[in-house]
């Protein structure tokens, strides 16, 4: 096996500038950028078609989902309409445990999924941060396709319990008013608590 | 008057943002996944794996799985390392396969194609040489090379692709430098 001298390592880390090295050295480290560099050349090839079809493709029959659908717990809505302002902006959410046979990823046996439900007419974006995010913002974003002011995301989450707080337009806080169950944050407010139960049970 | 809504685009969404529009139902989503990962990791399993089919049945088997199992990437800003985990892992089945049927790693080098002009031919020359030497040392070492020098993995992030420790990848890219510089010596 070639010796290489710890000065090229030391280069090749970006430790320290080529121009510290003698000759001897500026060829190894020649030899491997060239080779580096001809590995680099990106194939032509493409598997995009293929995994979206596959990721596309329903694991059961239509039948099969309704029947699980009939006879197994899932996700409930509820609406609540606020009169007074935005600020105080309306919310649902509903935490289910729901079939895991459906086309989405695999959930682990401590896991289960949460399903947040919000209304937020105007807002530009709402998301939610907690526990499980470790409060920190952009990791759980909700949609509204439809544009009828209400949100929506599911997530799988640890089995047990977590807090949580909506974010509307990335700067306001808002606790879900349907939680049923709170905590004081010890800043003066209340994170909503949910609850996950695994689907294996 | 009120500004146009602007709708995000591929580049504007986060990872983390990406992935929880996936979990949230959203399957077209994986798209952005593919398109932004997809190259690199297609280079990185082809020069693991040295046969272009081959790797892309590594990656394609690698992004379904990713999908499936997407509920179960702890970190989603931390995105990159764990879909070339479980490329890397496939690439490991793949080699594991090949190694028990016996077939040599050369029996599809890559040719240039002959639409090419000179130049594009002998930089696929000279890819068909650095790849003929890249085949002679292990797979770890290997490995080591391509995320390291190829794809500009930090050690941080080879470490969270390969489940190795950081010392023990320097000392693997170390020797991977050394192997594949004598490896291209023998080359004619």
């Amino acid at each position: 096996m070639s010796h290489i001298d710890p000065q090229v390592h030391r280069v090749l880390d970006g430790e320290i500038p080529a121009d510290e090295l003698n000759a001897a050295q500026r060829e190894q480290l020649a030899a491997l950028t060239r080779a580096a560099h001809a590995l680099s050349a990106l194939p032509r090839a493409s598997v995009a078609a293929r995994v979206m079809a596959e990721v596309r493709r329903p694991p059961q029959g239509a039948g099969v989902r309704l029947a699980h659908w009939l006879t197994e717990r899932h996700a409930v809505t509820i609406s609540f309409r606020p009169v007074w302002s935005l600020a105080l902006a309306a919310a649902l959410a509903a935490v289910a445990v729901i079939p895991g046979h459906g086309p989405g990823p695999v959930i682990g046996d401590q896991e289960g999924i949460a399903q947040f439900v919000g209304r937020f007419p105007g807002a530009k974006s709402v998301d939610v941060v907690g526990s499980f995010t470790d409060w920190r913002s952009g990791a759980v974003m909700l949609r509204d396709d439809d544009h009828d002011g209400i949100w929506r995301g599911t997530v799988v989450l640890p089995v047990g319990q977590h807090e949580y707080m909506f974010v509307v337009d990335g700067e306001r806080w808002v606790t879900d008013p349907l939680a049923g169950r709170y905590v004081d944050d010890g800043f003066g407010r209340q994170n909503a608590l949910l609850f996950v139960r695994s689907i294996a049970r | 008057m009120n500004s146009p809504r602007v709708l995000p685009t591929d580049r504007e969404l986060s990872d983390p943002e990406v992935v929880a529009r996936i979990l949230s139902g959203d399957v077209e989503a994986f798209g952005i996944v593919i398109r932004r990962y997809e190259s690199g990791l297609l280079r990185y399993a082809t020069r693991m794996l040295g046969h272009p089919d081959a790797a892309a049945d590594a990656v394609a088997e690698g992004l379904v799985r990713a999908y499936r199992h997407l509920a179960s990437c702890r970190d989603p800003a931390r995105l990159k390392s764990w879909l070339y985990r479980i490329v890397g892992n496939r690439c490991r089945s793949h080699l594991a396969r090949r190694s028990a049927s016996d077939i040599s790693l050369e029996d599809a080098p890559p040719l240039p194609d002959p639409s090419d002009t000179e130049a594009a031919a002998e930089r696929a020359e000279q890819l068909a040489l650095v790849q003929r030497a890249l085949e002679t040392i292990s797979p770890e070492k290997r490995e080591a090379f391509v995320l390291k020098h190829v794809e500009g993995l930090s050690y941080e992030e080879m470490a969270e692709a390969t489940g190795e420790r950081i010392p023990t990848l320097k000392m693997r890219v170390h020797r991977a430098r050394a192997a594949l510089l004598e490896a291209l010596k023998e080359e004619p």
